[in-house]
């Protein structure tokens, strides 16, 4: 069926819900392959969700199925992050990069031109090709634009990699969204030891100019999908202010309600058993308690 | 249970971290303990000690878990009963906070 026809692709999931249960699920059912579509729809919600400044989208990603590479291969990449028991069981591992050479610049000058022309930068606001030109070279700009020149004049290699990386945690975090909405378990992990960085990249074949950010692991969960519960946040009225850093946003029960309700604020871990889960998942691969 | 296991204040910590998440049967920690107590036998040491040469010396601790392998194939010749006696270990190492390797069975 076209999707013109059908609003609703897949499983989608409603947004709230999705939220409320996007949590770090570290058991896999290892005997369940991911569907290439399912995994197709992650990439692609990243690709057009993820938010980023001049839209410069540093982010790369190599998808491994560890069910399709040579065991050496698999052993080196779990060797990297040092056989972490959910990394061995995931079936899907989607590596994220950020390409500093994405966040150079002429880049920077280059996407926004592209923002400009798509009427998303409006001249209005005083943007245009070559105020943008300008900024890049070290113009301070107008008023009503931002003061990214002294950012951009002169860029160092290094905060070209510092951007690359930040934009791309974004990323991952869409993607990790994604994995949930499509009914899949996921956690993001360090790609590896930072000794050990240098064998993902070599494994994956990855350009130099490639910063390992995340793997993301996915897979069919082996635990419940609550994971044994919502984890521990902090406060809302610790992290949430009004008008000035001293100023608690005052929090609606009403809205509290609402998003119980909806799935967003779901039972705080651990939930009634989850201890009796996990001993059960870990008889059941072969892991001590 | 094993009292004179539980003498080691080691043993004693062991017990109480896995059962304030897992509350196992006295049974279950009978067969754990059983295991725990042939496996110093086996290398001639005591469990606090045990715990401590590993948390001092990785060579120590690479040397108890090598030993544990072989402890685990004689003793419990099917290959899942194996891995899960070293698994009991693991579980003590890993509750004493003395780094181990942990793997799934395949």
């Amino acid at each position: 069926m076209a999707i013109a026809q059908e609003k609703r692709v897949g499983v989608g999931m409603d947004f709230y819900e999705v939220c409320g249960l996007r949590r770090s699920i570290r058991w896999f059912d290892t005997s369940k392959p991911v569907e290439r579509d399912k995994i197709q729809r992650i990439l692609e919600v990243v690709r057009v969700a993820t938010t980023c400044p001049g839209n410069l989208q540093p982010w790369k990603a190599v998808v491994v199925e560890q069910a399709k590479i040579p065991k050496e291969k698999r052993d080196r990449l779990l060797y990297a992050d040092n056989m972490q028991g959910a990394h061995v069981q995931a079936p899907v591992w989607i590596y994220w990069f950020g390409d500093i050479e994405c966040a150079r610049p002429e880049i920077f000058q280059a996407r926004v031109g592209a923002l400009i022309k798509a009427g998303a930068l409006p001249t209005a606001y005083g943007w245009s090709e070559a105020t943008m030109a300008n900024m890049v070279r070290g113009d301070e700009p107008a008023e009503g634009l931002p003061g990214v020149h002294e950012l951009l004049h002169d860029m160092p290699q290094e905060t070209s990699g510092q951007v690359a990386y930040a934009e791309t945690v974004g990323a991952a975090a869409v993607g990790c969204l994604a994995a949930v909405n499509e009914r899949l378990g996921t956690c993001l992990h360090m790609v590896a030891t930072p000794s050990k960085a240098q064998i993902v990249s070599e494994q994956l074949g990855a350009p130099a100019t490639w910063i390992p950010v995340w793997v993301q692991l996915v897979g069919y969960p082996a635990e419940d999908r609550e994971g044994g519960g919502q984890r521990p946040k902090l406060p809302f009225e610790d992290i949430y202010f009004e008008g000035n850093a001293a100023t608690v946003f005052e929090r609606d029960p009403r809205v509290v309600a609402e998003l119980e309700e909806a799935g967003l604020l779901r039972a705080p871990a651990p939930t009634p058993g989850r201890f009796e889960e996990l001993k059960g998942l870990a008889q059941r691969f072969g892991y001590p308690i | 249970m094993d009292t004179e296991l539980q003498q080691h204040a080691t043993v004693r910590h062991w017990i109480s971290t896995v059962d304030e998440m897992f509350h196992l049967s006295d049974d279950e920690w009978s067969e754990r303990l059983g295991v725990l107590r042939d496996f110093c036998a086996t290398t001639t040491t005591d469990p606090d000690r045990m715990i401590a040469d590993s948390r001092a010396n990785r060579d120590a601790k690479n040397e108890y878990m090598r030993r544990l392998k072989s402890f685990a194939r004689e003793r419990y010749p099917a290959p899942r009963a194996a891995h899960d006696a070293e698994n009991v270990v693991r579980s003590f190492f890993i509750h004493n906070g003395a780094r181990v390797f942990v793997r799934p069975y395949e």
